[in-house]
């Protein structure tokens, strides 16, 4: 029984056999969370077609339909199912792609962590020394301040350099490099403690022997066995930027008023929360606890399963 | 040129943390006690260090102005019991006999006198009193105020005059000092020491968190029904947190009143919330030196007909503003009661369709996002207008910048349209156009604030002939054709009077003393025994 990668393409034969579906048939939390999860991306992959109306548009939107309640509350209009928000925008189009907005960010961000930390801790873990010593402090430099605060720093001084404008235009991608910037460490630290372990172990010696590159040894040999960890602290690191993103915009440092994510909802929602208008916090806040609980719960079935003596360990210490 | 010193105000107000120290001090110890609680501290005791709105209230505490407004905007006669013109330069006041300071000094025209030379030489308030060339005692009790020029606004700058003791502020200090220099943001001998003839005594401070006061004994308004005699203020700079202290009952009044609290306070028992059309006119200023297409009136107009001021103030302020038309508020000499705010979706579609702009144009758009007191939703009231413009086509790609950043840009004129809030230092329409569409001069300062980059001499000169005729009457209407003529060509949007409010226990009368220039005179308020 080999331990597969389920984001890598493998033949069905062997999908059918593995222990990632095995586990999966097993579990009935782990079920009803990837239920939950393939939902939601195909409805965030279909919004354009599934919203009734178009949030970016603003020619579409008319300030007097604002504030409109929830359909199953006294003076609603039908045409709005979840109600309409401050600048009477549909509220369910406005979270539909607003989380398609906060998912973006959060694979995105998670993308360039990963790829900058496994990269670094790679070579940190393999060379070892000076290199090691100074990516490494590096690394616990970044982890000593929070990663919001880093974010806020880096966000803050894109805005100094580039402007607004600038901002407004490519906040999906600026958030991307600011989240993905001020977390690689995490993704750093773990690959060089696997490539630790890993680089003692007989198979390395004998490419070594057999001569081949430092970088090949690293990349083809190293690497694919140090993959695991990574697959898990992506779950959580995925949940961890959505939030971040939400944080940010939270505080307005992140998306534009014009084409909000879920965090710039709740907080431009949250202005008429003592008006009486709680849906236009509550539902997105909802929406967004929904969204990050299901991949961390994914996440944290996923280490399970990757990871068959955390699982036997579980019973007795769950962490 | 209030609204910078008012942002320095909010700035310094901002740092300092909010003191609850204004604990429960029992009406039976000194009296009568009233706690208020403002967003700011004032900033020192001496009042002609700093023009700010926190300033002025401290001057209505500790002072008493030559003249005052009413509700109403009139004058109220106060240090000054009446006036007349002597001629086109000259007015003649006649003061107040019996009026002591709190020093024990008598006050007469000596004092009036040395507290206009001395707004002369300050920093902040000479510009203001720039109209004035000088000041004459007749008697003990007479002052004759001449300006350089004919200036019908005379009066207006009397409510600035609160006369200062000017033996208290003579000589030279312990630390051997001028008792009577002006130290922005120093120590100076009237920065730490004060006597007004106000209704109230200052008795202690503690600069930054708490200012207390005791009622005057030999204040000579007798006919005043305040009798407040204890007076006890807090500076609490986050506005939930002002909110909760009244609701808490820590403090009886507060001001201002959080636009997002206004909904909850009305419903509250036992609170009194009082609001008032405010006097400061937002509004979008469209840049033709930035967009060819606003040079075309046509075009300007075709955006003023697509903005509903009305649906911003209701939907979005929740009724809390009111919607302008025109720059000057009701009340105002250059108020044009005709000028209702003009909506007229179809109106502006075929405008921009004669302009030959059918097929619409993309601009800038910059607003101020910071959510702090009624300033509130600037943000929100920028996306609204940019949705009704992208009904006539126009795309707006519109920022939201903090506000100490945004003025900044703001002085680079960084953007196409820009939003605009503006208080009539002197409570008169001149006062929009000299700052907001004078063809833009930076050697007079005419125009400073004018993002329009918008020039017509011919509105200049109708509002610089009404600056120079005294008849009231003929003035107003000079204004009012001014204001006319500013709608037809339409160099900016207005949007709304942002509306004023104030909160306090039910005990305390508040609605009596309160005024649209937001400067309460607690000497009048009344207080019910608990």
């Amino acid at each position: 029984m080999s331990i597969q990668d389920p984001s890598s393409p493998t033949t069905w034969r062997r999908f059918r056999d593995s222990y990632f579906l095995y586990r999966l048939q097993r579990d009935r939390r782990a079920q009803i969370c990837m239920t939950l999860f393939v939902a939601m991306m195909a409805s965030l992959l279909l919004t354009p077609w599934l919203a009734p109306s178009n949030p970016y548009d603003l020619a579409q939107i008319s300030l007097l339909d604002s504030e409109l309640p929830p359909l199953w509350i006294a003076g609603s209009d039908p045409a709005h199912l979840l109600g309409t928000d401050a600048q009477g925008r549909d509220l369910l189009s406005t979270m539909l792609y607003g989380a398609r907005v906060s998912i973006a960010i959060g694979f995105g961000a998670v993308l360039v962590q990963s790829l900058l930390g496994t990269a670094l801790g790679l070579l940190a873990g393999y060379r070892g020394g000076v290199i090691d010593t100074l990516l490494m402090r590096m690394a616990d430099i970044q982890l000593s301040f929070s990663t919001l605060m880093m974010a806020i720093v880096i966000g803050a001084v894109v805005k100094a350099a580039f402007g607004g404008a600038f901002y407004g235009d490519y906040g999906v991608a600026i958030l991307i490099l600011i989240i993905g910037l001020s977390e690689w460490p995490q993704y750093a630290r773990t690959v060089r403690a696997s490539v630790l372990a890993e680089k003692q172990k007989e198979y390395v010696d004998a490419a070594r022997v057999l001569g081949f590159s430092n970088y090949r040894i690293m990349w083809r040999h190293i690497l694919p066995n140090a993959l695991a960890p990574i697959f898990v602290l992506s779950t959580v690191q995925i949940a961890n930027a959505i939030m971040a993103e939400a944080a940010l915009s939270f505080l307005g440092l992140g998306m534009p008023e014009t084409e909000p994510s879920l965090g710039s909802l709740i907080k431009s929602g949250f202005d008429y929360l003592q008006s009486g208008s709680w849906w236009i916090t509550l539902l997105p806040g909802l929406l967004l606890v929904a969204l990050v609980l299901v991949i961390n719960l994914l996440g944290d079935w996923l280490r399970d399963t990757l990871n068959p003596r955390l699982h036997r360990a579980r019973h007795e210490d769950s962490r | 040129m209030r609204l910078k010193t008012i942002m320095l105000g909010l700035l310094v107000g901002a740092q300092l943390l909010p003191s609850m120290a204004a604990t429960a001090l029992a009406d039976d110890d000194k009296g009568i006690t009233l706690r208020v609680a403002y967003d700011t501290a004032p900033v020192s005791l001496d009042i002609q260090e700093q023009l700010s709105i926190g300033m002025l209230q401290l001057s209505h505490l500790a002072f008493d102005p030559l003249v005052r407004w009413n509700r109403d905007l009139e004058f109220e006669p106060r240090l000054a019991t009446s006036w007349e013109r002597l001629d086109d330069t000259t007015m003649r006041l006649h003061l107040r006999h019996g009026v002591t300071f709190h020093s024990g000094n008598a006050f007469t025209a000596t004092d009036v006198v040395w507290t206009v030379r001395r707004l002369k030489r300050s920093p902040d308030f000479k510009a203001i009193f720039d109209p004035v060339e000088r000041i004459e005692a007749v008697d003990d009790f007479t002052v004759d105020l001449m300006t350089r020029q004919p200036y019908p606004l005379l009066l207006n700058l009397a409510t600035y005059i609160f006369p200062m003791d000017s033996r208290f502020y003579t000589g030279m200090s312990a630390d051997g000092r001028d008792k009577s220099e002006i130290v922005k943001n120093g120590n100076s001998f009237a920065s730490s020491h004060l006597s007004g003839t106000g209704p109230f005594e200052v008795v202690k401070r503690q600069p930054g968190t708490r200012t207390e006061f005791i009622r005057f004994p030999n204040y000579w308004d007798q006919h005043s029904p305040g009798n407040v005699d204890h007076l006890v203020m807090t500076p609490i700079a986050e506005n939930a947190t002002r909110v909760a202290a009244l609701l808490a009952g820590d403090v009886d009044f507060i001001s201002p009143v959080p636009f997002n609290a206004v909904q909850r306070l009305r419903h509250a028992d036992g609170f009194e919330l009082v609001t008032m059309p405010g006097t400061r006119i937002t509004m979008l200023q469209l840049n033709e030196q930035r967009v060819p297409a606003f040079r075309d009136p046509r075009v300007r107009r075709a955006f003023a007909y697509a903005v509903n001021q009305s649906a911003i103030a209701e939907r979005l302020l929740k009724g809390f503003a009111t919607p302008a038309g025109q720059m000057s508020p009701e009340g105002y000499a250059g108020h044009v009661a005709a000028l209702e705010p003009r909506y007229d979706l179809a109106k502006a579609r075929k405008l921009m369709q004669e302009a030959g702009y059918a097929e619409g144009f993309s601009v800038t758009l910059m607003a101020p996002n910071n959510r702090y007191v009624n300033d509130a939703q600037t943000a929100q009231v920028a996306l609204a207008v940019a949705a009704m413009l992208a009904r006539i086509n126009v795309t707006v790609e519109f920022e939201t910048l903090p506000k100490n950043q945004y003025w900044a840009e703001y002085d680079e004129r960084a953007a196409d349209m820009m939003m605009m809030g503006w208080y009539s230092d002197t409570s008169d329409s001149a006062n929009f156009f000299e700052y907001l569409t004078f063809c833009p001069d930076p050697v007079t300062g005419a125009g400073r604030y004018n993002a329009s980059e918008y020039c017509n001499p011919q509105i200049d000169a109708l509002v610089r002939r009404a600056n120079l005729t005294m008849q009231p009457e003929a003035r107003a209407r000079l204004l009012r054709q001014a204001e006319r003529a500013i709608h037809d060509d339409a160099p900016f949007i207005p949007l709304y009077w942002q509306n004023l409010a104030w909160a306090s226990a039910d005990r305390v009368e508040i609605a009596p003393v309160l005024n649209v220039m937001n400067m309460p005179y607690l000497g009048d308020v009344v207080v019910h025994p608990r």
